[in-house]
C-alpha cells in the first residue's frame, strides 16, 4: 500500500483530459471503444473499398456460412452475398443512428436549454410540448413520419430524432435549472454577458458530461430503432442495412438461421459497444459514482 | 466635491413567496462616493447581498422585484434601465466579486480564458490581445507566475488565488465601482488580510469606489471610510467609519462591535480567554416583522415605544434609527 501522492505534474489539466485519464483505465469502456472502432473500420472498408453490389445474386440461395470459399458468410434466400450485405449495410445503420442522435441532441438541447434557462411560462409551454411528444407511441409516431415522406436514410434519421428528443430535452432542462443558480452564472451576468452567451458558453459546457453520455446511449437506441423500422419494411428497400437484411429474410428463418442471425449479431455488437462506451463516459464524468 | 458615484435612494425590493410578498429591502438609502469604501454590515438575512444585486440590476425577477425607490449611477437612474444598458454597465462601470471564489469561477475554463472573456465583452480586443491583458491583470493582482496560472483551471488554484482571479476579472475593464459581497468570508484570516491589502492597492491605483459587504464588523472596521449598518432590510445606522466605531449609537451596532474578538484583550486570571461575544436571538423572518423596531426583541434597551412604532433614520452625518439612542442624545 502506498500513500496517496499529490499529483506530481502541476501542469494544467482540463476537465476533459481528466475524464479521459479515468476513461482509459476503465477496461469495459476501452473494450467497447475497441469493438466500436473495429465495427466502424469494417463498415468504412465495406462502404468505400469493398467492391460488390450487396443486391447481386452470386451463389445458390441459402448457402450456409463456411461451405463455399467465395461467400464465406453464406448467402441469403435470394443467393445474395451475406458478407457484402453486412459490410455495406453497416454504413446506413451506423450513420442513421449517429444522425438521429445528433438530431435528438440539437432539438433536445435547444428546447431543454431554453426551457431551463428562462423558466416561467416558456418553460411550461416547452415542457407541455415535450410531454406531448413523450406520450406518443414512439414506433407508431416514427412510422407516421416515415410514411408521410418518402423512405430514405435521411427520413429515417429525422423520424428517429423526432421521437427520441424529449428525453434529452428533459435532461438538458434539469441541468440548466441546476446550473443557472450557481454563482459563476451570476458572476458571468455581473460582467455583462448576455443571455445567449451565458446559455451556450457558460452553462452548456458545464452541462455537457451527462449530455455526452446520453447522446452516446441514444446512438445505440437509434440503431435499434432503425433496425426495427427497416425490419418492418419502412426503411428504403434500396439502401442495404442490417435491419433490412433481417426483415427480408425473416420468413425463411426456419430454413436458414444465418441470414437473420448474422445481421442481428452485428446490431447486438454495435449497441453493446456503444453502451459500454456510454457507461464508461458516465463513470469518467462522474467520478463519485465510480466508488459504488 | 462631486456627488456620489452610486446612490441608492429609498430602495424597496420585494420577493413573492408562499406567504405573500416579503419586503427584503425596506427603503434603504446608501451613497458611495468616488474613490471611497462603503462598508455595509449586518448579520445573514439583513439584505446586504440583495442590496449588492440590486445595484447591479441582478435581482432575480421573478420572484424578486424593485417595488420602489431608485438606483443612480453617476446621476443616471438605472433602476428601470433596459437590459442592454445594464449589460454595458456591468463589468465595465460596476463590477462585483462574490463570496465563494470556489463557485464563482466557471470550472471548465482556465483562469486566463475567463478574464479574457470579460475583457472581450467590453473592449475591442482580439483573443490573443485579451489573453495578454489577462496575464497582466493576474500580475497586477499579485499572482505569481501569471503566464502559467493563466492556463490553470479554477480547481487547481487555492481559494485566495481564485479570489484574486475574480478581482482581476472584476477590474479588467477599469470599473468605477467595485461591489465586494463578503469577498473574504470563505478564506483564511491570513488570506483575508492579503485580499484586503490587494483591494486597497487597487483602490489607490485605479481610484475605484468599493462597496464592501460583510457580516464581520472587524473586516469593515479595517477597510471602510463610511459604514452602513443594516438590519432586517433597513439601514439602522450610517455615518463615517470613525464616528460609528468610536461612538456607535444603535444597540445593534454596539453589539456587532462587541462581537469583534480582540487578541489578548481581557485574558482572565487563569490566562483563559473570555467566551466570544454574541448577540442573542436571530434576525426575525421578514414576513413576521411587526410594526415596531425589528431589533426590539433582541435589544437590551428596548422599551414600549420600540414595539409599537418603527424608528426612522435621524441625524445629519451620523444617522441612527433608534428611540433609545434619541433619548440618550436628548
Amino acid at each position: 500500500m502506498s500513500l496517496v501522492q499529490p499529483a506530481a505534474a502541476p501542469e494544467a489539466i482540463s476537465p476533459l483530459r481528466e475524464a479521459w485519464i479515468v476513461y482509459r483505465r476503465n477496461r469495459p469502456a476501452m473494450f467497447g471503444t475497441l469493438l466500436l472502432a473495429v465495427i466502424v473500420a469494417f463498415v468504412l472498408y465495406g462502404t468505400f473499398l469493398y467492391a460488390g453490389d450487396p443486391y447481386e445474386i452470386v451463389w445458390a440461395p441459402q448457402t450456409p456460412p463456411g461451405t463455399e470459399a467465395s461467400v464465406p458468410f453464406g448467402t441469403d434466400y435470394l443467393g445474395r452475398d451475406m458478407l457484402r450485405g453486412l459490410l455495406k449495410g453497416g454504413g446506413p445503420t451506423l450513420s442513421v443512428g449517429a444522425a438521429a442522435a445528433i438530431i435528438t441532441l440539437l432539438i433536445g438541447v435547444s428546447l431543454g436549454g431554453i426551457a431551463g434557462y428562462f423558466g416561467g411560462w416558456l418553460d411550461d409551454l416547452l415542457m407541455r410540448v415535450t410531454e406531448f411528444f413523450q406520450v406518443l407511441p414512439a414506433l407508431l409516431f416514427a412510422m407516421v413520419v416515415i410514411t408521410l415522406f418518402s423512405p430514405s436514410p435521411i427520413t429515417t434519421a429525422i423520424a428517429i430524432g423526432v421521437v427520441l428528443w424529449p428525453q434529452t430535452a428533459r435532461l438538458t432542462r434539469a441541468e440548466f435549472l441546476k446550473i443557472r443558480e450557481l454563482e459563476y452564472v451570476t458572476a458571468a451576468r455581473s460582467i455583462g454577458a448576455r443571455n445567449g452567451r451565458i446559455m451556450w458558453r457558460v452553462i452548456l459546457p458545464n452541462a455537457l458530461p451527462p449530455l455526452i453520455v446520453s447522446a452516446t446511449l441514444t446512438v445505440g437506441v437509434a440503431v435499434l430503432f432503425q433496425a426495427g423500422l427497416s425490419f418492418l419494411g419502412l426503411d428504403d428497400p434500396n439502401t442495404m442495412s442490417w435491419g433490412l437484411m433481417i426483415g427480408t429474410n425473416r420468413q425463411y428463418v426456419l430454413d436458414a438461421w444465418w441470414p437473420v442471425t448474422l445481421p442481428g449479431v452485428a446490431i447486438f455488437l454495435t449497441v453493446f459497444a456503444v453502451s459500454l462506451v456510454g457507461d464508461g463516459l458516465n463513470d469518467a464524468f462522474n467520478p463519485k459514482l465510480r466508488e459504488r | 466635491m462631486a456627488g456620489p458615484l452610486l446612490s441608492i435612494r429609498d430602495l424597496k425590493v420585494e420577493f413573492a413567496t408562499r406567504n405573500g410578498p416579503v419586503t427584503a429591502l425596506d427603503g434603504i438609502s446608501l451613497d458611495l462616493m468616488p474613490g471611497e469604501t462603503l462598508g455595509v454590515v449586518g448579520e445573514s438575512g439583513c439584505g446586504k447581498s440583495i442590496t449588492a444585486l440590486a445595484a447591479m440590476g441582478l435581482i432575480p425577477d421573478p420572484p424578486g422585484r424593485v417595488a420602489g425607490g431608485s438606483i443612480l449611477f453617476d446621476g443616471e437612474d438605472i433602476t428601470h434601465a433596459d437590459a442592454a444598458r445594464l449589460r454595458s454597465l456591468r463589468g465595465a462601470e460596476i463590477s462585483m466579486i462574490f463570496q465563494e471564489p470556489m463557485t464563482s469561477l466557471n470550472p471548465v475554463f482556465t483562469a486566463g480564458d475567463q478574464i479574457a472573456e470579460a475583457i472581450m465583452l467590453h473592449q475591442k480586443a482580439g483573443r490573443a490581445e485579451a489573453g495578454r491583458m489577462a496575464v497582466e491583470l493576474l500580475r497586477t493582482v499579485g499572482i505569481p507566475e501569471p503566464e502559467r496560472r493563466a492556463r490553470s483551471y479554477p480547481h487547481e488554484l487555492s481559494g485566495g488565488m481564485r479570489q484574486r482571479v475574480m478581482i482581476a476579472m472584476a477590474i479588467s475593464c477599469r470599473p468605477r465601482v467595485l461591489i465586494a459581497d463578503e469577498p473574504t468570508t470563505a478564506l483564511d484570516v491570513t488570506v483575508q488580510a492579503q485580499i484586503f491589502d490587494l483591494m486597497r492597492d487597487i483602490q489607490q491605483e485605479f481610484g475605484v469606489a468599493i462597496m464592501l459587504i460583510s457580516h464581520d464588523m472587524g473586516a469593515i472596521a479595517e477597510m471602510a471610510d463610511q459604514i452602513a449598518v443594516m438590519y432586517a432590510g433597513r439601514v439602522v445606522e450610517t455615518g463615517s467609519a470613525d464616528a460609528i466605531l468610536d461612538d456607535p449609537l444603535h444597540p445593534y451596532t454596539r453589539a456587532l462591535i462587541g462581537c469583534i474578538p480582540v487578541l489578548g484583550k481581557a485574558a482572565g486570571l487563569e490566562g483563559r480567554m473570555p467566551p466570544l461575544a454574541e448577540i442573542p436571538g436571530i434576525v426575525p423572518p421578514l414576513h413576521l416583522l411587526g410594526r415596531g423596531c425589528a431589533f426590539a426583541d433582541r435589544c437590551p434597551l428596548a422599551f414600549d415605544r420600540c414595539r409599537i412604532e418603527r424608528p426612522v433614520l435621524e441625524g445629519r452625518s451620523h444617522r441612527v434609527a433608534c428611540f433609545a439612542a434619541e433619548m440618550e442624545a436628548a
